[in-house]
């Protein structure tokens, strides 16, 4: 082994005094053992500095990856109770089938929409009003039971042909003790079936 | 080594004053410094925390009149130390901290590439855990780009110390991995 050798590494790194720099750089021209072994060192330092840079790199990069399917799964349970919720509020109640106080003929998209709000309303009015509110009589029901029968012509929920010919649907619609919209269950009905009565 | 370091002295004044500076220093030794700590063994989490921990120290200590005239060295003993007050991840990784990264590394490269650096990282991987755990510190400083004198004050040793550390360190990775 060269007498200098353990002066490589520092040479190599800058920490030598000047003086002892120049020394150290002529003899390693002139020494064939001492160039195999700066270039040895030099090489396993850049294998080093590549090393530390996967390694964090690929630290990070996992980390990172590690919150894609927490994210991800995070979003899909979010999408799905909004679903949910929106589908809950949506969906129709099912309904005891009792007999309505009366059917409100509509015409077109504005079937869909509650009518007779005033009478509902009328609920509330003192016994000595009777003989103005409409005759429509409203039974003050349990809020499971239908009040109010609302017509909804097929056209107006499905495209033309979706549905056969003399089927549309009515709504029921349960009003609670306070006058509040409570329930409201959807139902098929033939038009021309009632309407053929008993004949043959 | 990413290059020499200059020593450096800040009037306190100006770095208590301005949190710019703080922000440049953070800027520039962020990445050196975290990257020394995952390759010490620490887990991301556990290195980014100590990273934030120095340089709130660094802020807290500019603040109180507190002096350094190497304030690169300063933040890395302080990082240093507080990853070895980390006992048990310390000592449960320290032995091991770069073997588990292997398949992870080497994503943007051709699958004979992969192979060869796959096998040069796992020889230098397992070359370093031989290595005494001053031998591992030192060399990982210095791959920081620490001055001799740098890494003395971090891990308490004199500059004549860590040039044979560094050289005896550095010949044994050279032989274990037939460089």
């Amino acid at each position: 082994m060269c007498e200098l050798s353990g002066k490589l590494m520092a040479w190599l790194d800058h920490e030598l005094a000047s003086d002892e720099m120049a020394g150290v750089e002529r003899h390693i021209e002139e020494c064939a053992e001492c160039q195999r072994e700066v270039a040895a060192y030099r090489e396993a330092s850049g294998a080093l500095q590549s090393y530390c840079d996967a390694v964090m790199e690929s630290r990070l990069r996992r980390r990172s990856s590690q919150w894609v399917p927490v994210l991800s799964a995070a979003g899909a349970v979010t999408f799905a109770v909004v679903a949910l919720l929106v589908f809950q509020h949506r969906r129709v109640e099912p309904l005891v089938p009792t007999p309505v106080v009366k059917t409100v003929p509509a015409a077109g998209a504005e079937a869909a929409t509650v009518v007779e709000t005033t009478s509902v309303a009328s609920k509330s009015v003192p016994r000595r009003h009777a003989a103005s509110q409409p005759r429509r009589e409203i039974v003050n029901w349990a809020p499971a039971q239908p009040a109010i029968e609302i017509a909804i012509p097929a056209e107006s929920m499905f495209p033309p042909g979706a549905v056969p010919e003399g089927v549309t649907f009515t709504a029921d619609l349960s009003i609670g003790v306070d006058g509040s919209a409570q329930q409201m269950r959807l139902r098929p009905r033939l038009i021309g079936f009632e309407q053929r009565g008993t004949q043959p | 080594m990413s290059g020499d370091s200059i020593p450096i002295a800040w009037p306190l004044s100006s770095l208590a004053r301005d949190g710019c500076e703080v922000t440049a220093l953070y800027r520039e030794l962020r990445k050196p410094l975290l990257r020394y700590l995952i390759c010490l063994g620490l887990s991301t989490d556990e290195a980014q925390d100590t990273v934030q921990d120095a340089f709130l120290s660094l802020h807290r200590h500019l603040s109180s009149g507190g002096s350094q005239e190497n304030i690169r060295s300063w933040v890395f003993r302080v990082a240093h130390n507080r990853a070895r007050n980390r006992q048990g991840s310390y000592q449960r990784r320290f032995g091991e901290p770069l073997d588990d990264e292997r398949d992870g590394m080497l994503d943007q490269t051709t699958p004979e590439r992969v192979v060869l650096e796959k096998e040069k990282f796992r020889q230098l991987g397992k070359a370093m855990r031989q290595l005494t755990e001053g031998e591992r510190e030192c060399l990982l400083l210095r791959a920081e780009g620490l001055r001799y004198r740098e890494i003395g004050d971090v891990l308490g040793m004199a500059t004549s110390t860590v040039g044979e550390t560094v050289s005896r360190a550095i010949k044994k990775l050279a032989e274990k991995c037939n460089v």
